[in-house]
């Protein structure tokens, strides 16, 4: 490999200073310049919309039974007689709780953010296995801006991807749909909105997981930790239900997937807090994690 | 201009940097020189804000780093050559860090030209060599036109070629007014590219000083004698205001004394005298004589011992 020998290269360093615009733009340029990234990206994409075409086609064919039959198929395989045939707007109503039409586009959301959240721990432990947090922080040196612009370009990521997968979902579930009878459309009550939401939760996530990558600085133990957190909760406090005593049985109800995921329905459901309620629940969650990563972020050596 | 004042750094219980205070001024490239362990790299940390100082403080050109607007204008850091994402790319690699102060792409084709990384701007970083692992860094230090360089042992790894490349070039930035930090364990490199000498051992600074005033001054003519009569001789010498150093079984180092006059005085008192050897002050010898207490690893010898191959071990 040769040198110049010579480094008398005029100055063409400009003289600008650290500007959360261009730090923005360096966070955007790291991020997207990892082929990992992309691939990830682009299995999420794929994911979300095959699990939802899937959710489609499942819910269509549990409708035709459902209408068919007129009851809903119970776990032992006897299905209630019925008289007559409903109609599909009455066997609408008789679906399951989470099984409605309108969550669809939504559906593979549990994919999206076991990758975007995957991702977005890795995007800052990674820096921190690899040692280029060292040179981040050396050209951030007050830290916080560097990981707020970490934090953005998730976040935009994250709703855009998911808005994307979820309209796209949309589009395919609508055919699907159709040749069980049912219209798909925007207008369909809670439809619009739990598109917009789907990306608002996806995003939270991603926050949760880029607060893991600070907080332990281990690409997988941020991973184990998040998956638990949003994938094994859920279950293990359903179990804590069967313990005697009223609270137990609630406990189920304010983790951060089930709180988080009711903020995308629509109206009152037994059991669980309203969806209102479920988003600043879920707001909770993300601080809980993302103030001590911010504290310990801009006070530990790295 | 760094300023370093009473700056400490402690792990734990264990002090890496007791409290040291030093100043690196610009016009000349100053070396920062110890045995592995010193506290070199943990001190060069503490400057660029990576580390926080136990106690005192550190500025640089006036300020503590964080608090200037534009640190990549004020310091070029070549800290870990690591720092960098192993499945990034070399050019994708500078053009996010000259992204944080808007320094135009031109920049970027410019530093790596001058490092030599055209051919493998495009590639992973984490397929680098040692070396080309060094350049990249040297390139990150130089993306903003620093006032100020750290390089943290930047010849580690380079080839011959490499190693004096990066002297001329710390030696023109120097020549340009600027203030240039260069720590190294080799002090053959430090009594070819540095000025000043700011020497560290176990966390304490051990001497600071110009080069030449730190091969003259701590390897001061010395003569070495070996008789068999050496107490004897120790306290016939001692009494004209010289230093006697008992080294060995038979063996006095002196200071103070010519050859002649050491001969002499033997001669005078009947003493036998089987070596008398004028012993040249090099910048090696000066190291070792200012770190041999302070090495933090000792590595036992392999070789029988003898005083060269004690002095090898110290490097690593």
């Amino acid at each position: 490999m040769s040198t110049s020998t010579t480094a008398a290269v005029p100055s063409q360093a400009g003289t600008a200073g650290v500007s959360f615009v261009g730090v923005l733009k360096s966070e955007w340029i790291k991020f997207r310049s990892l082929m990992s990234t992309r691939l990830l990206l682009i299995l999420a994409l794929v994911a979300v919309i095959g699990v939802g075409a899937m959710a489609a086609w499942l819910r269509g064919t549990v409708l035709e039974q459902i209408m068919q039959s007129g009851g809903i198929p119970r776990g032992d395989g006897a299905i209630a007689p019925a008289a007559v045939p409903m109609s599909e707007t009455a066997a609408e109503h008789s679906l399951p709780a989470g099984f409605e039409i309108y969550g669809v586009p939504n559906a593979g959301l549990q994919l999206g953010i076991l990758i975007l959240g995957a991702l977005a721990v890795l995007f800052i432990s990674s820096e921190f296995a690899t040692g280029m947090i060292r040179s981040t922080f050396t050209a951030v040196p007050k830290r916080l801006p560097a990981f707020a612009a970490k934090a953005i370009v998730l976040v935009a990521v994250s709703y855009v991807l998911t808005i994307v997968a979820a309209f796209i979902t949309f589009l395919i579930s609508i055919p699907i749909l159709k040749a069980y009878g049912v219209d798909m459309d925007l207008q369909r009550d809670g439809v619009l909105r739990g598109i917009l939401l789907g990306g608002l939760y996806v995003a939270g996530v991603a926050l949760i997981g880029l607060s893991m990558g600070a907080l332990l600085r281990n690409s997988a133990g941020g991973i184990i930790i998040l998956v638990a957190l949003f994938f094994v909760m859920p279950f293990a406090t359903q179990l804590l239900g069967l313990v005697p005593g009223e609270f137990w049985q609630h406990v189920n109800e304010y983790v951060p997937s089930v709180a988080g995921g009711r903020m995308l329905e629509i109206g009152h459901r037994d059991g669980f807090i309203d969806p209102g309620a479920g988003a600043l629940i879920f707001v909770g969650w993300i601080l809980l994690f993302l103030i001590p990563a911010v504290l310990l972020l801009k006070k530990r050596d790295v | 201009m760094i300023e370093a004042l009473n700056l400490a750094k402690n792990y734990g219980d264990k002090t890496a940097v007791a409290g040291v205070t030093f100043t690196v001024k610009p016009g000349q490239v100053t070396g920062f020189l110890g045995p592995n362990g010193a506290g070199k790299s943990t001190t060069m940390r503490m400057i660029v804000g990576l580390d926080r100082p136990s106690a005192g403080s550190v500025t640089v050109n006036g300020l503590p780093f964080a608090r200037h607007r534009d640190p990549l204008h004020q310091v070029g850091a070549l800290l870990d050559a690591k720092a960098v994402h192993t499945s990034r790319s070399a050019y994708n690699h500078l053009l996010a860090m000259a992204a944080t102060h808007q320094i135009p792409t031109s920049r970027v084709h410019d530093v790596i030209e001058m490092t030599g990384l055209t051919q493998v701007a495009r590639k992973k970083a984490g397929g680098f060599s040692l070396g080309m692992g060094q350049r990249l860094g040297i390139a990150a230090a130089l993306l903003g036109d620093p006032q100020t360089l750290i390089l943290d042992e930047p010849v580690n790894g380079l080839d011959p070629e490499g190693v004096l490349w990066v002297r001329n070039l710390v030696r023109y930035l120097a020549g340009q007014g600027k203030t240039v930090f260069l720590s190294s364990h080799l002090m053959s490199e430090m009594a070819q590219t540095a000025d000043h000498l700011i020497v560290i051992g176990r966390g304490r600074i051990i001497a600071d000083a110009p080069v030449k005033d730190i091969i003259a001054g701590t390897a001061e003519a010395r003569t070495r004698v070996r008789t068999q009569q050496a107490t004897e001789l120790g306290r016939l010498l001692a009494g004209h205001g010289v230093t006697v150093d008992n080294k060995e079984h038979e063996t006095l180092e002196i200071t103070g004394l010519v050859p002649t006059q050491i001969a002499r005085i033997a001669l005078d008192n009947q003493v036998l005298i089987y070596e008398l050897t004028p012993m040249n002050g090099s910048l090696e010898d000066a190291y070792f004589d200012l770190t041999k207490d302070e090495v933090e690893y000792h590595s036992h010898s392999l070789a029988p011992a003898g005083a060269a191959t004690e002095k090898g071990n110290k490097g690593p």
